[in-house]
């Protein structure tokens, strides 16, 4: 490693160059995951293009059907695709962002120990797990993703203004927050359990696979849960109606669908409040 | 490696029914696991059952299939998920990665009938935990229709018996790329994919295009799950529903060959290091 590279910033220097050096820390350490999974390359393209097929598979068993139904309760496919891109996108994001942070990755180092050895490094234990696993392989996902997000975007024959593409952006990012939240909550829970917890698949994957369809399917008890308990409804849901010039559900207000951005970062924000409470109570396993 | 066994003309019989019996009960060792499993499965069977109904909408029948018997087939596939290893199945191929086959050789039996048996209670055991409380649940809350008459039932017992049988036999095959390459695991991911595209998991094969149809009609997927659905439903009746188990038949016999055919290759040029 270039040593030179990372002079860790003095006591006097500003806020700037400390995010500068963090950062630079952050990147190190995908890189150097990026390498080893690298290596092996054909064992990396198998990986890779793998990882994929179960979306490609999933997506295409529902295009293929479509077209001798017609639509989904009004939703023509590119509609449909809309939402499905934008669920996934956001999630393989906040995957390549936050696997340290899921529940198997983290209860394998809480379980062999590996975890203390985050806490003796001088470096910041949250920028540590950010940059303890780094699955390159997913970014096949990404362009997948993107491309059913494209082809949404284009079928349904969106109207491309400031406003929608903030609204998509807007979107996916509060996508990412809010399902690293829940990746974050998973994982700080291994602390007591030691093992994941899998009810938190339900959420997690469950929530993916439940925004990924126009939630206006769903009986009332589910959707209404994951509106106002679980505020999964305000991510993509609300966002690409509007985009779509429909009403919102419940007689909400237009600004229901503009929450995105900011339902997900509150989410991450609680979800890092309990991993603090998480870490002062971890006390190893004995390994 | 030469695989000494001796292929003795008479199975023994007791030996796998004794390593079926053990693949059953090990199935039980965790049941907080196996409930949490189960309200995973039923999550996701809601959120399918949801799709498909939407889909119908206000129509009574798409291809052969009513909304009714969308929701059955929904809740067979979630319950079938376990029992047939829809999601994938790597034993075999760990064994071998980790060098572990060697001391299974050394043992007297058949390498493929051992993993076929243990396979089998394995298999029975996750209906018994997993199917059978799936199918129960989709039987009060969604009224999840059951084979009609006798001959409904012993024809969607064999069915159901022969897709696991060609699910095994494919899974072993594609465990038996563990032999030839270290990726095995990435190739398992092309495979299960397929199968859960071609067995009619993800979408009941019916609704498919005709010429998917056409396609997936000359592959075993459809053995491997799709036609016992379409038997349990009464899809396929009469003389069409035996055809349909016969073809059935022929796969599995087909893939069994295949898979002792290959396995004898792999045991040849299977070298195990020390360690």
């Amino acid at each position: 490693m270039d040593k030179s590279s990372i002079s860790r910033p003095g006591q006097r220097e500003g806020l700037f160059s400390s995010a500068v050096y963090h950062l630079h820390l952050y990147f190190l350490l995908l890189r150097a995951q990026a390498r080893s999974q690298a290596v092996y390359r054909l064992s990396f393209a198998l990986d890779a293009v793998g990882s994929a097929l179960i979306t490609l598979a999933e997506f295409a068993a529902f295009a293929l059907v479509i077209p001798r139904f017609g639509t989904l309760s009004g939703w023509t496919l590119g509609e449909v695709a809309l939402l499905y891109g934008l669920a996934e996108l956001a999630f393989v994001l906040m995957d390549l962002l936050f696997g340290g942070f899921d529940a198997p990755n983290l209860s394998g180092h809480v379980r062999s120990g590996s975890f203390n050895t985050f806490l003796l490094r001088p470096a910041p234990l949250r920028l540590q797990i950010f940059g303890s696993d780094f699955a390159l392989r997913r970014i096949t996902r990404v362009f997948l993703a993107a491309g059913i997000l494209a082809y949404g975007v284009s079928a349904s024959g969106i109207v491309w203004t400031p406003e929608a593409a903030f609204l998509l952006a807007g979107s996916v990012l509060g996508m990412i927050a809010f399902f690293g939240g829940l990746f974050v909550i998973g994982g700080t829970l291994t602390f007591w359990t030691v093992e994941s917890v899998e009810a938190m698949n339900v959420l997690t994957y469950g929530g993916r696979t439940l925004i990924s369809y126009p939630m206006d399917i769903y009986g009332q008890f589910l959707r209404k849960t994951f509106t106002y308990l679980l505020p999964a409804a305000f991510l993509s849901y609300f966002p690409v109606l509007h985009v779509l010039g429909r009403p919102l559900p419940d007689g909400l207000p237009l600004l229901a669908a503009y929450l995105s951005p900011l339902v997900g970062p509150l989410m991450l924000a609680a979800a890092f409040a309990f991993w603090s409470v998480g870490v002062r109570h971890y006390g190893g396993t004995g390994t | 490696m030469q695989a000494a066994l001796p292929s003795s003309a008479r199975p023994n019989v007791a030996l796998y029914a004794s390593v079926a019996r053990l693949g059953f009960r090990r199935q039980f060792a965790y049941p907080q696991a196996a409930l949490w499993g189960l309200i995973t499965n039923l999550f996701f069977g809601v959120l399918r059952i949801a799709v498909l109904v939407a889909l119908f909408g206000s129509k009574p029948q798409v291809a052969g299939l009513t909304v009714q018997d969308a929701i059955t087939y929904t809740g067979l596939t979630q319950a079938f998920i376990m029992a047939l290893s829809l999601f994938g199945w790597t034993d075999l191929m760990r064994t071998v990665h980790r060098g572990e086959v060697a001391s299974d050789l050394l043992r007297p039996h058949d390498l493929l009938y051992w993993w076929a048996a243990q396979d089998a209670g394995r298999a029975v055991g996750q209906f018994v935990l997993r199917g059978l409380p799936m199918l129960t649940l989709f039987a009060l809350v969604w009224g999840a229709t059951f084979p009609a008459g006798a001959t409904g039932w012993l024809l969607t017992t064999l069915s159901l018996l022969l897709a696991w049988a060609c699910g095994f036999a494919f899974r072993f095959l594609v465990n038996c790329a563990a032999f030839w390459s270290p990726d095995a695991v990435g190739i398992g991911r092309f495979a299960w994919a397929v199968l859960g595209l071609g067995s009619g998991f993800l979408m009941p094969l019916a609704f498919f295009p005709q010429w998917f149809q056409t396609v997936l009609a000359f592959t075993p997927f459809p053995s491997m799950m799709n036609t016992t659905v379409e038997v349990w439903l009464g899809v396929k009746t009469g003389p069409e529903a035996w055809a349909a188990v016969a073809v059935q038949v022929g796969w599995a016999l087909l893939l069994f060959a295949l898979a002792a055919s290959v396995l004898s290759r792999g045991l040849r040029r299977l070298e195990v290091a020390g360690g």
